[in-house]
């Protein structure tokens, strides 16, 4: 015969003593917050990352009249004949030629893309409109990448203009600086709207323990009579607000994402160099789990297991030292 | 094995009156003892310290071979309850569990298989007479009901000590005597039984060692 068990194995009923509706919405609702705050804090880290490495090596140079000829240097008696033909063909270069030439100089490894007509126009549609038809006089505009570690010649400038007067050379490095510090302002809001975000899961976590474990105070002590050991009655409190954060958390995150997936696939595109490609189109749906950060990704996911952590761990130190009261 | 010496015991843990003063005594793995003394005594406060649910102020405790003070771990504690059956005045039951579920806690806080807690909790209830009140929910138990199955839950584990304090209160007379047979049985078999009561007639049906307290102290031992 077996015999007809209640299942409510020690009577402390925790479904009762901790509802699961209250705790398991608090928790969810923290879980979007963190979400959308770890998100922030993933894009602010990865623009830092990218004004600092990225950004500073970067110099746009613009060439006027580019399809000008390029001045001709003074001829040298004493040259050679290849050289000669070196100095004619120099001779028939345009002004964008030239500075092309010259930016052969830079070191190993440097990138130079001299932005195409159709390209420019793109760039210039906002506010000139359909640029390709403009009677404007347009510039030439060459970006340059140089290698990681590497700093352009600090007189690059005078340099290019002592040989095609009118260049322009615009470094990124103070801008990237400055963006950098914006960014890591934002990182360190981020960090400090995180820990706020669990200290408050925490408490509500701990709130919602003292509630049941003051509703429980009889059986508890009976439980203690009978040898129930005070990890037993943590471990019996922490499973269950654990299991609750675990699901709030998962709620929360999942809830999260359609935001986040949307606010990505917006950014996205300023996520992409021009070097790279100049198409400002969204992305496609399908290529977004290539798009959004893996940091972020293991990010979401360890959310819901942080936020268990947090109401497993919160309700341990709670139940261990409200029981230190106890005979 | 229980052992007892120059033991007082205060509510405050200091400068209060002592409700247990200068107690030494020692009853051997397997002795009866009964615990008599007028209301307010302080049999009761004797009997919680046994069960480790205070702690002695001053002097010696050993239960069970541990010695027990106030610097002992409260898991080594709990463990030693583990090992003591406990028959409360006022029963302590679960109000919202089965009789059987109150009787399986002490096999469950040991983590006994449930094939196994079945098998005992159905024994033991057969033997106490609720074998077929296994479903009732215990606060809608009598008082005699009550009183079986808290008696049914110290004994379940097979503990080496049982205290009991007024057990045959809310019990006929037949049911009286059967739970003193089975203290006399389990006392011959090695656990240590104490139990308090004013009832004259149990402790002539069953002769054994007395201890009388008196405002807080051990007066007298009988054999």
């Amino acid at each position: 015969m077996v015999l007809p068990f209640s299942g409510r194995k020690d009577g402390l009923s925790l479904s009762e003593a901790l509802p699961d509706r209250s705790l398991f919405i608090l928790v969810a609702m923290m879980s979007f917050l963190a979400a959308l705050t770890l998100t922030g804090a993933t894009g602010a880290r990865a623009l830092s990352a990218r004004w600092a490495g990225g950004a500073a090596q970067l110099l746009t140079i613009q060439v006027s009249a580019p399809d000008q000829p390029a001045p001709s240097t003074a001829p040298n008696p004493s040259a050679t004949s290849t050289a000669k033909q070196k100095s004619d063909a120099a001779a028939h270069q345009t002004r964008a030629d030239a500075v092309l030439a010259l930016l052969a100089s830079l070191p190993d490894g440097t990138q130079t893309h001299k932005l195409s007509k159709e390209e420019l126009a793109h760039l210039l549609t906002p506010w000139l409109g359909d640029a390709s038809n403009s009677a404007l006089p347009l510039p030439a505009v060459i970006e340059v990448r140089l290698p990681q570690g590497t700093e352009p010649p600090p007189d690059l400038e005078q340099t290019l203009n002592a040989q095609i007067p009118g260049t322009v050379v615009e470094h990124n490095a103070e801008w990237s600086t400055r963006l950098r510090a914006l960014a890591d302002s934002l990182l360190a809001c981020a960090a400090l709207a995180l820990v706020t975000v669990g200290g408050i899961a925490a408490m509500i976590t701990g709130l919602a323990t003292r509630t049941g474990l003051s509703t429980r105070r009889d059986i508890i002590e009976i439980l203690h009579g009978l040898g129930a050991t005070d990890s037993y009655i943590a471990g019996r409190f922490a499973g269950r607000t654990g299991g609750l954060a675990l699901g709030g958390g998962i709620l929360g995150t999942l809830l999260a994402i359609a935001p986040l997936v949307l606010l990505f696939r917006m950014a996205a595109p300023f996520a992409v160099s021009s070097l790279q490609s100049t198409a400002i189109t969204m992305p496609d749906w399908r290529t977004l789990p290539d798009i959004l950060p893996k940091d972020l990704l293991i990010g979401l996911v360890a959310l819901p297991v942080v936020a268990a952590f947090i109401g497993w761990a919160t309700t341990q130190i709670m139940v261990r030292i409200w029981l230190r009261r106890m005979p | 094995m229980i052992r007892l010496q120059n033991v007082s015991w205060r509510r405050e843990r200091k400068n209060g009156t002592p409700v247990l003063s200068n107690l030494t005594l020692t009853v051997p793995q397997g002795g009866f003892r009964w615990l008599l003394g007028p209301s307010g005594a302080g049999k009761t406060s004797l009997l919680s310290l046994l069960h480790v649910e205070s702690l002695p102020s001053d002097g010696s405790l050993e239960i069970l071979n541990k010695t027990v003070s106030v610097d002992t771990p409260r898991a080594t504690l709990m463990r030693l309850r583990q090992r003591i059956g406990m028959v409360h005045q006022n029963y302590r039951l679960m109000p919202g569990l089965s009789v059987a579920d109150n009787v399986a806690l002490p096999l469950r806080l040991q983590h006994r298989p449930e094939d196994e807690i079945t098998d005992e909790v159905q024994a033991i209830l057969k033997w106490v007479g609720l074998g077929e009140r296994v479903n009732v929910q215990a606060s809608r138990l009598s008082g005699g009901e009550q009183q079986r199955t808290a008696i049914a839950r110290a004994i379940v584990h097979r503990p080496g000590l049982i205290l009991a304090d007024e057990p045959t209160n809310a019990l006929e007379e037949p049911q009286a005597h059967k739970l003193l047979d089975l203290f006399g049985e389990l006392s011959s078999m090695g656990t240590t039984v104490i139990v308090a009561t004013h009832n004259e007639a149990l402790i002539r049906r069953l002769p054994r060692p007395s201890l009388y307290v008196e405002r807080g102290r051990l007066v007298r031992e009988d054999d």
